[in-house]
């Protein structure tokens, strides 16, 4: 709860949570349509070929089913290998009864860009992807992480070797957590992590929760009447 | 003796508990060829480390976890193995476990972390790649594995550290305590709790930071995929997806006729319908939960959403906690049921020793030689799941006669109870058995007597699939993904593993390491005084016949044990005793355990 005071834009959590579940129930709404409209229409389906698409990621949290596939396609790659310590996407279980993704909404505002305080910024978002870059000659890594305090979403990590904060590129328009999410997801539920060309990430109730509220939330959506998710 | 060049970090990380100090073990890269990791590697130290007789529970005795050359790569499904010595059987046990801890342990740069010594003090350790952290589990120490596991996060202010802990039943010292992995997951059957208790160490938490080194990236990469892809398009899984293996407890009972009921007096349990994955999908499960990378997601958590115990939170019913705590208890009681499976994981028992002791005791009490008298008052009854989970909590705490009996297990119970009560006791050397009946499902069999640490359900059911879930035990990979593909892309293996470790592996080379492996887990039970005559099931299955059911009428023959000793030794190189012979141990390059076998034959006149 400490570090969430830091947050400027983070509200009351009471509220957060409140929001956050009616912005959970009209993304559910938004993703459906979304599918629909990008499946039948002839302008979305010519987006898709015109290469680089991608410029939010989205996570449907209660379709997550903890296996990682989107750390495993993520660090590799980026990393060439598998690597979750260095993945730009991480995925918290909590409470060992939830899994919460841990993405990079893109956010409009974009809150870590704006804590960076060198000049030029060495945070950028690519203008065609809405990916966001890293500029690691400027940035000054475990001397400054003002970005890592700043993001609402408590989502940025640092590289273990480099020590520079972890940005989400969205693999140049085509992120491959998105696939594997996809792939993997031959469960009832559907795929958890979705990448839209829309804005889900604007959508602050959804984006300003920490992960273990977000774990919360997610408690009370499964598992009423027991809130807490302990024992019994 | 070179060191690994990828797949491993050519590093097992000792830890002795009573000086807290640590060590790194060299893993070289000819015995990561010839054992691969897991059970095998376990295997490994324990045939060459410890002499016949050695006491599990001496200050001495090690602990290995283990994950294989494959974990923490890209590859689908991998596990975490813990070998020991068990202290509930006296034989070599491995058990594997699924979630999320043995890749930690890869990616903190260890091929295995091997517990030796005896702490003073109640100890937990922390494992962050290197450093390695011995703190005070004074606080934690009779606590539930839930709040273990929650306490111990916290204190190291670490969300994403995996964690294997011991409850209540472990500390107090029941045989057959288990070691409990992200709250639901069990490392159990081999008695890995008990000898944790007795090192007073309460838990593991691991946390890494680094990549698994591959030799061929550009080779392996595309092999891990194909066997993923394989798994995804995979329709025989699907079952499992949807249901879990919770499913299987409908289609046991109404086809096979294999699913146990009341201390294996029978197959046929209706009830099952209140029971099975159909009840849990109507109205517990609430969401899917996957492995490492794993497309399967077997695993159902959910919540009993009214009755007595409402608001509980379970993961399951398993295949094997649904069997063991429902229907050989004769439960009728979804919510019942899941509170007793849940008492399981936070007391920390194996559900599987646990429901065959429970249910042993109830049938005893039912033919009239215990009586509720002998157990402090508690009258054990089929399908009273109140008093079932207040025995679980009276075995974990080791209070009173009751718990105390209930305790030691269905052997020893059978042999203090005494009156012909042995005529039920369930066991294969010297441990419960699963929740097959091997009179409807024969293959089960193989799996009971001829699996290395006997009653266990998942060490194949023919000659062959034994040979391949050792494969899997020491690759330490999940079977569910495992043998499909292993079937119809035979050399999936090897392609990966080549690339990944700079191997010039053959097929052939590889199959021989599960048989190596075998045969080196039975000489460590030979040299314990295992025998042919051990690879036997319970006379229950030898003398009662099915009394209804799909199969009913179905008996375990002497022609059925017949042939499946002659299939399994002879497969394996093992003489009519079940003994290696000395050409078999030459041939798989395990000369070193000739002189003890030598030793064993003279000794138990083999």
């Amino acid at each position: 709860m400490e570090d969430k005071a830091k947050v400027p834009t983070a509200t009351q959590s009471g509220t957060t949570r409140r929001a956050f579940l009616k912005g959970a129930v009209a993304a559910t709404g938004g993703a459906v349509a979304l599918a629909s409209v990008a499946s039948t229409s002839p302008k979305a389906a010519k987006a898709q070929d015109a290469g680089p698409k991608s410029r939010y990621l989205f996570a449907e949290r209660q379709n997550c089913t903890g296996c990682r596939a989107c750390e495993y396609a993520c660090s590799t790659y980026h990393e060439g290998t598998v690597r979750p310590a260095a993945s730009r996407v991480h995925v918290l279980r909590h409470k060992g009864i939830v899994d919460v993704p841990v993405i990079c909404w893109h956010c409009d505002d974009a809150p870590c860009i704006e804590a960076c305080p060198v000049t030029p910024k060495a945070i950028k978002k690519d203008k065609e992807t809405n990916g966001i870059i890293l500029d690691e000659k400027t940035c000054l890594g475990s001397r400054c992480l003002q970005c890592v305090d700043a993001c609402p979403a408590q989502y940025l990590r640092t590289h273990p070797d480099t020590c520079k904060p972890l940005f989400c590129d969205l693999c140049g328009g085509d992120p491959q957590c998105v696939k594997a999410c996809l792939a993997q997801s031959g469960n009832p539920q559907g795929p958890c992590l979705l990448g839209s060309m829309t804005g889900f990430g604007v959508n602050q109730a959804f984006r300003d929760v920490t992960p273990e509220e977000a774990g919360e939330d997610l408690i009370k959506r499964f598992y009423y009447p027991n809130t807490e998710g302990g024992r019994r | 003796m070179a060191t690994p060049k990828g797949g491993y970090f050519g590093k097992v990380l000792e830890i002795n508990l009573s000086k807290q100090s640590t060590k790194v073990r060299e893993l070289t890269d000819e015995v990561a060829r010839k054992y691969l990791g897991g059970s095998g590697l376990g295997a490994y130290y324990l045939a060459t480390e410890y002499g016949a007789g050695k006491d599990p529970l001496a200050e001495d005795a090690f602990i290995l976890i283990a994950p294989g050359p494959l974990n923490g790569t890209y590859c689908v499904s991998t596990r975490t193995s813990f070998i020991n010595k068990s202290p509930y059987t006296g034989l070599l046990s491995h058990a594997e476990v699924g979630a999320h801890l043995g890749n930690e342990i890869k990616w903190a740069g260890w091929d295995g972390i091997y517990i030796t010594g005896r702490s003073v003090k109640p100890v937990w350790l922390y494992i962050q790649d290197e450093e390695v952290q011995f703190l005070d589990a004074a606080k934690v120490w009779g606590k539930d594995t839930y709040e273990t596991e929650e306490d111990f996060k916290k204190e190291v202010d670490n969300p994403y550290a995996r964690t294997a802990v011991i409850g209540p039943a472990a500390e107090n010292g029941v045989p057959y305590s288990a070691v409990i992995v992200e709250r639901f997951r069990a490392a159990a059957r081999t008695g890995t709790g008990m000898v944790m208790g007795n090192k007073k160490l309460k838990g593991i938490a691991v946390s890494g930071t680094k990549a698994v080194p591959v030799v061929d990236n550009a080779k392996f990469l595309p092999a891990a995929m194909e066997v993923k892809d394989y798994a995804l398009q995979r329709e025989a899984w699907a079952g499992i997806k949807r249901w879990g293996t919770g499913g299987l407890l409908e289609l046991k009972h109404w086809a096979t006729g294999s699913l146990i009921t009341k201390n294996f007096q029978t197959t046929w349990w209706p009830e099952i319908y209140n029971l099975g994955g159909e009840e849990a999908n109507r109205n517990f499960w609430q969401r899917h939960v996957a492995c490492n990378h794993c497309p399967v997601h077997c695993m159902k958590y959910g919540v009993v959403r009214d009755g007595k115990y409402k608001g509980l939170i379970a993961e399951g019913p398993e295949y094997e906690t649904g069997g063991l705590l429902g229907s050989n208890l004769g439960m009728t009681d979804f919510g019942s049921m899941m509170a007793l499976i849940e008492a399981a994981d936070a007391y920390g028992f194996d559900a599987i020793s646990l429901g065959g002791s429970l249910a042993f005791a109830t049938e005893c009490i039912e033919k009239g030689v215990l009586a509720a008298s002998d157990l402090d008052g508690i009258n054990l009854k089929w399908g009273d799941g109140d008093t079932y989970l207040e025995m679980i909590k009276k075995i974990a705490y080791q209070e009173g006669k009751a718990g105390k009996l209930l305790g030691k297990g269905v052997d020893a119970m059978a042999k203090e109870i005494g009156k012909g009560s042995e005529a039920w006791a369930v066991t294969t050397k010297g441990k419960e058995i699963a929740a097959h009946d091997p009179r409807g499902d024969k293959g089960r069999g193989y799996s009971y007597a001829m699996g290395t640490c006997g009653g266990d359900h998942h060490e194949g059911s023919s000659p062959g699939g034994l040979v391949l879930l050792s494969l899997f035990n020491s690759l330490v990979m999940c079977s569910f993904v495992g043998l499909t593909h292993t079937k119809e892309i035979p050399d999936s293996h090897v392609a990966m593993l080549n690339p990944l470790c700079g191997w010039d592996m053959t097929g052939d080379e590889l199959m021989a390491v599960p048989k190596r492996t075998l045969t080196l887990e039975r000489c460590f039970q030979v040299r314990e005084g295992i025998s042919a005559k051990d690879d036997v099931l319970a006379k229950r299955f030898t003398s009662e016949k099915l009394p209804e059911g799909p199969k009913q009428g179905a008996i375990w023959t002497d022609e059925d044990q017949k042939k499946m000793h002659e299939s399994v030794y002879g497969l394996l190189g093992w003489d009519s005793k079940g003994v290696p012979t000395e050409k078999t141990l030459e041939g798989y390059g395990l000369d070193f355990m000739i002189d003890d076998i030598k030793e064993a034959r003279k000794q138990y006149k083999l």
